[in-house]
């Protein structure tokens, strides 16, 4: 604990130069992404490829709230992160109902209809035109980062906390079997809609920072893709662990900016990247180093 | 009065057109599941794939090398297609899906797997081709067939027909070859079609590359009526998925018939509520269809997933 508050205390005067502090608070928030699809996919074990949605709500229900009402940063950060929960609450009915693939595209299917509605709905979103001129709540990068990685840091005990309890064994159960865990008492139903709707939040409350970092908001931030970077940052550092998706998140933040050089093949290589990792390190970075030590020792 | 029904059988023969090539694409979705229960998200890349490769056929290799006239040209296109959609399914078979299932991967992983995959050929396509869309003529295009007062275009002509005999031949080689037998077999039990001396290795690879070879079709019959750039497939691919649930997973008919109602229902969306709605209200059915009826349109056997 005190290792990793004294790691983000050092590291925007480490990386000092205004674009890799920027770089900086966009690892801080892929953190909390990767965490919040990590409680849902990871632990409960339910392909959701709809998480973009809940990032995308969480910025614009705050972003307008600030915007067109005048709210204050944090009361509206609170309703945005009530509102994504809410709606992650609400897309739990159809993981009640669905399972494996159905669910993956079902999920994809609500993504993809959240940004039809933020393209669409232009009297309220301004679509594609975009929201700008929008304010940081803090005033500087380097207060953003403590901000977002202290909040992320946050985050991850309490997480850390919550599937080392009794609830994170129920979403275990569901997980590995979902009918012996009903015939257990488990009532799958409730303990789905708890994690979506947490995970919805959480990702929502990441949301919350996006607009006032770029300072634009726009519809195809949210888009499928970012689904896919997720899922992807969960896979690669290690699903079902907690230090997994925050590893995975870290790399993924800092290999496409290490690829640079490589110019337009630098989305190419993680792609290239992505499978691979699931070809030949099926349990993500994590399990690879788990094993890499065991073979030492 | 029989304006509006011009007008009706007009957008319904104009999403019929639609729904063919999209039919086209969510046929080797739902025979990739049905067979292999896992879903390739790099599916829909396929489809750039082939339209890049008859952007190449029509422009330089016939015309220039082979000096066939333009609708020769086309046509050869056409196979050119087929045969690099083939080409890239096996590899993909070879490279992803052969080593997971050797593994016994659970679902997830061939799902990112081919994710990364679709990325790779998105962004690679993107290497070579540069981000300017490309344009390519399909001679039929121009041809404006008139039937009453119902128009359509040559190339929406050669699209129904292409999807009808190709949707044929594949009931065809289902129904009377060995091949066929032994994929409805695998796809029934794959264990059991196993320990009956098929090889059901052979089998998931022939139909990743038939899959693939008809998205590869569909991308050359995609190619001259859209804007091409890297991204064309990618916009195709969650529609698919619609589709392919909306017909119920692994079901070939329902799929051809949920295919040819999504091609319907965007040509009345567009004529009746703007095409900025398109996604919105196929993506609604979709939501709605897994509430109401989520074995899809015709119910099947797997029950498991539902």
């Amino acid at each position: 604990m005190l290792i990793s508050i004294g790691v983000i205390a050092a590291l925007p005067w480490l990386l000092a130069s205004g674009y890799w502090r920027g770089i900086l608070v966009l690892c801080a928030m892929n953190v909390l992404l990767a965490l919040s699809l990590n409680l849902v996919l990871g632990y409960t074990g339910q392909l959701n490829l709809g998480q973009s949605a809940f990032f995308g709500i969480g910025a614009y229900v705050s972003t307008i709230l600030i915007k067109t009402y005048g709210w204050n940063f944090w009361l509206a950060a609170l309703a945005a992160v009530g509102a994504a929960g809410l709606v992650g609450v609400a897309l739990a009915a159809f993981a009640v109902r669905l399972r494996g693939h159905y669910l993956a595209i079902a999920s994809l299917g609500f993504a993809v209809i959240t940004y039809q509605v933020l393209v669409n709905w232009e009297s309220v979103t301004q679509g594609v035109r975009g929201i700008y001129g929008i304010l940081p709540p803090v005033p500087n990068t380097v207060a953003l980062f403590y901000l977002v990685a202290g909040i992320g840091l946050l985050v991850y005990f309490l997480l850390d906390n919550l599937v080392h309890s009794p609830v994170g064994d129920t979403l275990r159960a569901i997980r590995e079997d979902e009918v012996s865990a009903a015939a257990l008492g488990v009532n799958a139903a409730v303990w789905k809609a708890f994690a979506f709707g947490l995970g919805a939040a959480i990702a929502g409350l990441a949301g919350c920072f996006y607009p006032g970092f770029v300072g634009t908001l726009v519809p195809d931030a949210f888009g499928i893709v970012e689904s896919f970077t997720m899922m992807a940052m969960v896979i690669v550092g290690g699903m079902g662990t907690m230090i997994g998706p925050v590893i995975g998140a870290i790399v993924l933040t800092f290999l496409p900016e290490l690829l640079r050089g490589f110019g337009e093949l630098r989305l190419m290589v993680y792609g290239l990247a992505l499978t691979l990792v699931v070809l030949f390190m099926p349990g993500g970075i994590v399990q690879a180093w788990i094993a890499f030590r065991n073979k030492l020792a | 009065m029989t304006d509006l029904l011009a007008l009706i059988v007009q957008q319904s023969v104009n999403g019929v057109y639609l729904g063919c090539l999209y039919v086209m694409v969510a046929l080797g979705l739902t025979l990739i599941y049905g067979v292999l229960n896992q879903i390739n998200f790099a599916h829909a890349d396929f489809v750039t794939v082939g339209a890049f490769t008859a952007f190449f056929t029509v422009t330089r290799f016939a015309t220039k090398v082979l000096g066939i006239p333009d609708t020769g040209a086309y046509l050869l296109s056409l196979f050119a297609a087929l045969g690099a959609g083939a080409l890239l399914g096996w590899v993909v078979s070879a490279a992803v899906f052969a080593p997971l299932r050797r593994r016994g991967a659970d679902e997830l992983r061939p799902l990112i797997a081919t994710i990364g995959v679709s990325v790779l050929l998105e962004n690679g396509q993107l290497a070579l081709f540069g981000p300017i869309p490309y344009q390519f003529d399909s001679p039929l295009a121009r041809e404006t067939i008139r039937l009453g007062p119902i128009f359509f275009s040559g190339q929406s002509a050669l699209v129904v027909a292409v999807s009808v005999a190709a949707i044929a031949a594949l009931y065809a080689f289902m129904r009377f070859t060995f091949m066929g037998k032994a994929l409805r077999a695998v796809a029934q039990d794959r264990e059991t079609a196993g320990l009956m001396g098929i090889n059901e290795n052979l089998v998931i690879a022939l139909t990743i590359v038939i899959a693939s070879a008809l998205a590869g079709v569909a991308g050359a019959m995609l190619g001259p009526v859209v804007v091409l750039t890297p991204f064309t497939g990618a916009s195709l691919i969650v529609k698919a998925f619609a589709i392919v649930i909306i017909g119920g997973f692994g079901n070939m008919e329902g799929t051809i018939i949920a295919g040819l109602l999504v091609g319907i229902i965007e040509a009345f969306t567009v004529q009746y509520l703007g095409s900025g709605l398109i996604d919105l209200v196929v993506f609604a059915m979709l939501l709605a269809m897994l509430v109401l009826r989520p074995t899809g349109l015709i119910a099947e056997r797997k029950e498991e997933n539902v």
